[in-house]
């Protein structure tokens, strides 16, 4: 009898644990009572100590998180930003990789062929994929997608290089804002040149940022070939974009000697009054409004870039972050919570009220505060996001570790040799193989 | 009958002071040599198989022979940043080593002050390289705020972008990287000198020897063994040299700067092709090797 009662209870016991195990994908963790607990670590390229507008609105994120969750603990480990990528990948093949990982989306697709991304459609809330995600901007959550996967959340939809520019330098020369077409442009920036100032600054010498590949955007989204995402290096659109550099230097809008200034330096001696308008990096404008030494922080402004043949002004949307989740995750119900708290539509809201950044949640745009002269930052981004000229980097590049340093080294020779256009472009293309 | 042959065998029971000593000695050596076996050679190995490999962003395609070897030698820019290398390397010895012999001879003649004027000069030898060359790279700065262009314009002189200027640029990454290391240089000389007995140079002094002669007959043969290690630490540091032309010139402008230990972080740090990366980490072992012995047969082979 008793031996009878135990084997029923055994087979009873077996068939409700596979039971629940075929059905627990299916069913969310509220509904199986997986609160947030215990530790997340996150990699990302700022400090929660740190004091520039993102990292405190960062460090307030974790708060409130870490507040509304007792017994969870969000460390974050900072990274150098371009080794984000490549320290995960290693990080997964040692399994001591973090629960979160902030990552450049021109490095998804090598990422995903690693499978070092869980698929979030599988982990994030119902609540949350059904009020947030059609709440994110499409361009940049298309590009999220893997095979019908979701991979990652993009983060601060952004312009990313954008050209800065100092009213004051255009007031000078009787202009409210750079004109929108190269040779307009061209002539603008030559006449900022003024002693120690130049008009225009570019950076030279980035494994990140391309400024050949900024001004070629002025042909619109088609310079990306749909098939392999590169671009035609000996077309007849490279060689515009080359004669419009060797106009910059000849026209002395573009330092002929600054050959190997890095986006940083770039930004840098922006702030210290070195050029009237330069190529920076979006996100971090409200920074550089603090940083403004050369000139008041309040005359700085950005603008899309000029356009090629009456096409709209440019706005390369990338490289900008994106935020995954690692499958080894060991405690994803926190980690899951975690990255929602970051696109809920209070922190999309810091995010751009504090850090003066576009929110990630397209709804908060209704909210009074973009109205209101405080957000004349995160608006004019908005303005450039939605403009017709707006496109994202394709989604697969060939040789994207490659392509800028590549195309970098050209925009050098163009600058500070005499060496035909043609032949700079099609060693670069050599050197890509393509 | 030598000393060996008349040493006799300790009795049965009785401990062989010989062997314990090399028992000692062995025991000191085996941590060190196992943390070398760890750190040193079974990465180089792992590197040596990897370069036989196709690895790129961590993800292995497998083995392919020598073809990383095959095309790092057929790319013409692998043969340009051997040559880089080695005007870097030779050109900052040829700044170095000189500079270091002075100051080694100055600092011997200046008694205590010589020895406070070395600690002073040590300080950027204790720097990281990637802090000496962001503090240089302020230094020299063409514009508004770089302590060159500053002084530059208090002659009424325009600023000179150095870092910028394909001609002046490794010029001024070799005097950099030498300002960071001759003082250990000149450290290692300095003890060097301090071997040399005084009454050599009395002697020569009684014979009439000019300062260069005495150089040449007393302190410069006497001196090789100190010569040979400043020479070969020295190479092995300038010819692995990066992270001073990372900070400084990222290996520009136009490659001007691109020595092999730039192209192999450039390879295989920011392209992550791995293999090849690792490919030019054994190709620059081996000319730091070949450098080596060269060292040790021209300096150390004559010695008796």
């Amino acid at each position: 009898m008793t031996e009878k009662k135990t084997g029923l209870t055994r087979r009873h016991a077996l068939a409700g644990a596979a039971g629940l195990g075929l059905a627990a994908p299916f069913v969310n963790r509220t509904a199986l009572g997986q609160t947030p607990s215990g530790q997340i670590r996150v990699w990302t390229f700022m400090s929660a100590a740190g004091s520039s507008p993102r990292e405190k609105v960062l460090k307030s994120i974790i708060d409130d998180f870490q507040a509304k969750h007792p017994g969870t603990t969000v460390v974050v480990e900072s990274q150098p930003f371009q080794e984000l990528e490549t320290r995960y990948v290693a990080a997964i093949a040692q399994r001591r990789a973090p629960d979160l990982i902030w990552m450049r989306d021109t490095f998804l697709s090598l990422v995903v062929d690693r499978n070092a991304l869980a698929n979030l459609d599988e982990e994030l809330t119902p609540e949350f994929r059904r009020d947030a995600i059609p709440d994110l901007f499409e361009a940049f959550a298309r590009k999220s997608m893997f095979a019908g996967k979701r991979v990652s959340l993009p983060l601060w939809p952004s312009p990313a290089q954008i050209v800065f520019y100092r009213r004051d330098a255009l007031r000078e020369i009787g202009l409210t804002a750079p004109p929108l077409e190269w040779p307009k442009f061209i002539d603008a920036a030559a006449s900022l040149t003024k002693g120690p100032r130049f008009g225009f600054g570019l950076p030279t010498s980035d494994n990140s940022v391309s400024a050949f590949l900024n001004i070629m955007t002025g042909f619109g989204p088609g310079i990306f070939d749909e098939a392999t995402g590169r671009i035609d290096l000996t077309g007849a659109q490279a060689l515009e974009t080359a004669e419009v550099v060797r106009q910059l230097v000849s026209r002395k809008a573009v330092s002929n000697t600054l050959l190997n200034a890095m986006g940083d330096d770039i930004q840098d001696q922006f702030a210290a009054g070195r050029f009237a308008m330069a190529q920076a990096f979006a996100p971090r404008f409200q920074q550089f409004q603090q940083i403004a030494a050369g000139y008041d922080g309040k005359e700085l402004a950005v603008s899309a870039w000029p356009s090629f043949g009456g096409r709209p002004p440019a706005v390369l949307l990338g490289p900008y972050w994106t935020v995954g989740l690692s499958p080894q995750s060991q405690n994803k119900a926190t980690a899951v919570a975690f990255l929602e708290a970051l696109y809920s539509r209070d922190a999309s809201l810091r995010w751009a009220r504090d850090a003066g950044l576009v929110p990630d949640r397209r709804s908060v745009l209704a909210d009074p505060f973009f109205q209101r002269p405080e957000a004349a930052v995160s608006n004019e981004f908005q303005k450039l996001l939605a403009g017709q000229g707006a496109f994202t980097f394709p989604q697969r590049i060939s040789d994207i570790t490659r392509i800028f340093t590549t195309l970098n080294i050209a925009l050098q020779k163009l600058i500070g040799t005499d060496a035909p256009s043609r032949t700079i472009l099609t060693e670069a293309k050599a050197t890509l193989g393509w | 009958m030598n000393a060996q042959t008349t040493r006799q065998r300790p009795a049965a029971g009785e401990s062989d002071p010989a062997a314990a000593a090399r028992r000692a000695g062995l025991a000191l050596v085996v941590p060190a040599l196992g943390v070398v076996v760890a750190v040193n050679v079974l990465p180089a190995f792992f590197g040596f198989y990897s370069s036989l490999r196709a690895i790129f962003f961590f993800g292995d395609d497998g083995f392919i022979g020598w073809r990383n070897y095959a095309e790092l030698f057929a790319d013409p820019a692998t043969w340009a940043a051997i040559r880089r290398s080695m005007i870097f390397t030779f050109g900052s010895l040829g700044l170095a080593v000189p500079l270091a012999t002075l100051a080694a001879m100055g600092i011997r003649k200046l008694g205590a002050w010589g020895r406070l004027l070395l600690t002073v000069l040590l300080v950027p030898w204790a720097m990281s390289p990637i802090v000496v060359a962001l503090l240089w790279k302020w230094i020299l700065l063409p514009s508004p705020g770089g302590l060159l262009a500053s002084i530059l314009a208090h002659f009424g002189i325009e600023p000179i972008n150095l870092l910028s200027h394909p001609d002046f640029a490794m010029p001024t990454v070799i005097a950099v990287g030498v300002w960071r290391t001759f003082a250990f240089a000149a450290i290692i000389l300095t003890a060097g000198l301090g071997q040399i007995p005084a009454d050599l140079y009395r002697a020569a002094s009684v014979d009439g020897l000019t300062a260069i002669e005495r150089f040449r007959r007393i302190t410069f043969p006497l001196l090789s063994p100190s010569l040979l290690i400043v020479l070969s630490v020295l190479t092995i540091s300038y010819f692995n040299e990066v992270q001073i032309i990372i900070g400084l010139t990222a290996g520009g402008p136009i490659h001007s700067t691109t020595t092999l230990g730039y192209q192999l972080f450039e390879v295989g740090f920011v392209e992550l092709n791995q293999g090849k990366g690792n490919a030019i980490a054994i190709v620059m072992f081996l000319i730091n090797l070949f450098l080596i012995v060269g060292y040790v047969r021209l300096l150390g082979g004559g010695r008796k």
